[in-house]
C-alpha cells in the first residue's frame, strides 16, 4: 500500500512573490462590495470637495463681496444661498472626511478579519496553500495602500478647497478650527492606517464580526481622543504675555494660560482681567504681574499634524506586530 | 520503515490557561495509507486533535508530527475540512474551485474536485451561501480534494449528508485512498458510519486516546463472553462486565486460552467503542502502540 505515494506528486512549496498577485486576486473578490462602496464615497466626497473649491467657493466670495459693498443699505441683496449652501457642503465633506478612518476601522474588525475568523474560512485559507502569516499580511498589504490612496486623496483635496476659501469668505473657518484643523492634514491618513491595524487586530482577538467591528470603531475614537487631548503639547508652544487690564491674549491652538508673578511663577488665573470688580485686588493679592498664553499659532500646524501623525503610526506598527504575533502564538 | 503520517507524542492542548485540557497526554501513531477513524463522544477533543494536526493550532504541551514534518510545513500537502464546512458564502461555486486552484498552484487536480462536485447536480454559478449543508459538504470536500492532499482530515465529514451522498462521497474517498495511497483520518460520533470504510481506529475520550490500532488488531484483541453470574474473570482485563439474571456478560481482552464452558463471540467495532467509553477506568491494551508499529 505505502508504495503507491510515490505516485503522490511532489512536495511543491508555493512560490512568495508569485503568490502575491493571486492572494490580492481573491481579496479583491471576496470584499469587492466593500471596496465599490468605499471607492463611491471618495469619489463622492471628493468631487463634493472639487465643487466647494470651485464653484461655491467663487459664488459664496461673490455672494460675501455684495455683502461686504452695500454695507447697512437696506435695499442691499446679496445670495444667501450661496453663502449657506457653501458652509453646509464645507461641514459635510469635512466630516465625510473624517469619518473615513472610522470605517476603515469597522470594515477591517467585521469584515477583514472579524468575519473569517467568526465563520471559519480563516482556516479554511490557512489550509488552501496560504500561511496564517501570508494570510493576514496580505489582509494588511493592499488595504493599507487602499486607505492612504483614499484619505491622502481627501485630505489633499480638503485643503485645496479650504486654502482656496481664505480671505474671501468671510465666514471661512479657521485653520484651528479642530475639524478644519484634522481634515486638512495628514492625522486622517495615519488614523485610517490606524483604524485598519485596530480592527485587524480586533478580528483576531474576538473572532466575533460584529463585537470586532464595534470594538475596532470605539478604539480608533480612543485612540483620537487621546491624540487630541496631548495635542497642544506635542510642540513647543509660544507664550504671549499681556498686561493685567488687557487680559490674555492671543490666537491659536492653547496650551493653556493663566498669571505670572514677579518671581516667574506661572499661576492659574482666578479672572481674566482687573477691570472686572474685584479681580484687580485678587491678582495683586497673588502678586500677579501680567497675563500669559501658550499658543500654537498657525506657522505650528505642520509641526502639530507630523508629530500627531507621527504617534498614531507608531501605535499602528505595535498593533500590526501585536497581530502577527498573536497568530504565530495561535498557530504552530 | 516509511514515514508515519500523523505521530503523537504526549500532545496537550487547552484554550486558555485557566481552562480545562481539551486534549492531553495524547501520543499514539498513524501508519501512511491507512484510512483512520477518529472516534469518541462529543467534546472528547477530536476536533482540536485534527486542528493540531492540520497545523491550525498551536499546542499547548507535547509534539505532533506530521508527514515526517511539523504540522506547518506540511500544509501544503494536507487537506483538512472543518466541522462548520467553512466556504466564502459569497462566492459561487465553480468560482470556489477556482480559488482552490489559485491559491494551491502545483497542485490542483481540477478534474478531482469537479468530478466531486458533479456528483452533487450542483449548479457551478450558484452561491455557496444558497446551498443547504450537504452541498456545500460537497464543495469542501471537493476543496480539500483538489489539492491532491497525501493527508486528509476530515472533521465529522458526513454528518450533513443523506445515506445516498454519503454513500457515494465515501466511495469517492476510498477510491481516493486505494488510487493515491492518501492517508484519510476522518472523525465521527457515529461508529457506524465509518465502520466498513476504516482500517485503523483511534478512540478519543475525555481529552486522552483510549484505544488506538488497526482494527482488526483490537477487534481479534478482545472477546466478548457470556458465563455464569459469580465467575471469576481473572486474569483476563476486563472492559465491562455486567450481571443479567444468572448470566454475566462482559467484554474482555483475554490473557489466555479461556474455559470452555464460557460463551465467546467477536464484539463488533460499535460494542467496543460503547463498552470502552462507558468504563473509563478501562486501561488501554499496553500493547496496542506496538501492534501499531508492527502493522505498519
Amino acid at each position: 500500500m505505502n508504495t503507491t505515494l510515490t505516485t503522490v506528486p511532489a512536495t511543491t512549496t508555493p512560490a512568495g512573490p508569485a503568490h502575491a498577485p493571486r492572494q490580492l486576486r481573491w481579496l479583491l473578490r471576496l470584499h469587492r462590495p466593500a471596496l465599490l462602496a468605499g471607492a463611491a464615497l471618495v469619489l463622492l466626497t471628493g468631487a463634493g470637495l472639487l465643487w466647494l473649491g470651485g464653484p461655491l467657493a467663487d459664488a459664496s466670495a461673490a455672494a460675501w463681496k455684495r455683502y461686504n459693498a452695500c454695507a447697512f443699505d437696506e435695499r442691499c441683496s446679496y445670495d444667501q444661498d450661496a453663502v449657506i449652501r457653501y458652509k453646509d457642503v464645507y461641514n459635510y465633506t469635512t466630516y465625510a472626511v473624517l469619518a473615513v478612518p472610522f470605517l476603515i476601522a469597522a470594515w477591517a474588525g467585521g469584515s477583514l478579519t472579524g468575519r473569517e475568523m467568526e465563520s471559519g474560512t480563516a482556516r479554511l485559507a490557512w489550509t488552501q496553500g496560504v500561511s496564517p502569516a501570508r494570510w493576514l499580511a496580505s489582509r494588511l498589504a493592499f488595504p493599507t495602500l487602499a486607505a492612504l490612496a483614499a484619505t491622502g486623496l481627501l485630505t489633499l483635496l480638503h485643503r485645496l478647497a479650504w486654502t482656496g476659501s481664505e480671505d474671501r469668505i468671510d465666514t471661512a473657518l479657521v485653520w484651528d478650527h479642530y475639524p478644519t484643523f484634522y481634515a486638512n492634514g495628514t492625522v486622517p491618513v495615519a488614523l485610517a492606517l490606524a483604524g485598519l491595524a485596530i480592527g485587524v487586530l480586533a478580528g483576531l482577538v474576538l473572532r466575533r464580526a460584529v463585537a470586532a467591528l464595534a470594538v475596532a470603531t470605539a478604539a480608533l475614537g480612543a485612540l483620537w481622543a487621546a491624540v487630541h487631548t496631548a495635542l497642544p503639547h506635542l510642540w513647543p508652544a509660544v507664550t504671549r504675555v499681556t498686561g493685567l487690564r488687557e487680559g490674555p491674549r492671543g490666537e491659536g491652538i492653547w496650551a493653556g494660560q493663566g498669571v505670572l508673578t514677579a518671581d516667574g511663577d506661572r499661576l492659574d488665573a482666578p479672572c481674566l482681567t482687573s477691570m472686572l470688580p474685584g479681580c484687580e485686588t485678587t491678582l495683586s493679592d497673588m502678586g500677579a504681574v501680567s497675563f500669559y498664553r501658550d499658543i500654537h499659532p498657525a506657522a505650528h500646524y505642520w509641526p502639530l499634524q507630523l508629530v500627531a501623525s507621527g504617534i498614531i503610526l507608531a501605535v499602528a506598527a505595535l498593533l500590526v506586530l501585536a497581530a502577527f504575533r498573536l497568530l504565530r502564538h495561535r498557530t504552530p | 520503515m516509511t514515514v508515519p503520517a500523523i505521530e503523537a507524542d504526549a500532545l496537550g492542548k487547552r484554550f486558555g490557561r485557566r481552562a480545562a485540557w481539551a486534549l492531553r497526554d495524547c501520543s499514539f501513531r498513524l501508519p501512511a495509507g491507512r484510512v483512520c477513524a477518529v472516534v469518541g463522544p462529543n467534546g472528547a477533543g477530536k476536533s482540536t486533535l485534527l486542528a493540531l494536526a492540520a497545523g491550525l493550532l498551536a499546542p499547548t504541551e507535547g509534539t505532533v508530527t506530521v508527514l515526517g514534518t511539523d504540522p506547518a510545513t506540511a500544509r501544503p500537502r494536507v487537506g483538512f475540512v472543518d466541522q462548520g464546512k467553512p466556504l466564502y458564502p459569497q462566492l459561487g461555486v465553480a468560482e470556489t474551485l477556482r480559488m482552490g486552484a489559485d491559491l494551491n498552484p502545483g497542485r490542483w487536480d481540477a478534474d478531482t474536485a469537479d468530478r466531486v462536485v458533479a456528483g452533487g447536480d450542483l449548479d457551478p454559478r450558484a452561491r455557496i451561501r444558497s446551498l443547504s449543508g450537504g452541498q456545500r459538504t460537497r464543495v469542501a470536500l471537493a476543496l480539500a480534494l483538489g489539492k491532491r492532499p497525501e493527508l486528509l482530515l476530515l472533521d465529522e465529514p458526513m454528518a450533513d449528508l443523506d445515506p445516498l451522498a454519503r454513500h457515494e462521497l465515501m466511495g469517492v474517498l476510498m477510491g481516493q485512498a486505494a488510487e493515491h495511497g492518501t492517508t484519510i483520518v476522518m472523525s465521527s460520533h457515529v461508529v457506524a458510519e465509518l465502520e466498513d470504510s476504516c482500517d485503523h481506529l483511534l478512540l478519543i475520550g475525555g481529552g486522552r486516546v483510549r484505544l488506538a490500532g488497526e482494527i482488526d488488531d483490537l477487534l481479534a484483541a478482545h472477546t466478548r463472553v457470556s458465563a455464569p453470574a459469580e465467575t471469576d474473570l481473572a486474569p483476563h482485563a476486563v472492559v465491562e462486565a455486567r450481571t443479567t439474571g444468572r448470566r454475566l456478560s462482559a467484554l474482555l481482552r483475554p490473557s489466555g486460552p479461556l474455559p470452555g464452558d464460557w460463551r465467546t463471540g467477536t464484539p463488533s467495532l460499535e460494542e467496543l467503542v460503547l463498552s470502552y467509553l462507558r468504563n473509563p477506568g478501562a486501561l488501554a491494551p499496553a500493547p496496542a502502540p506496538d501492534t501499531t508499529e508492527t502493522a505498519a
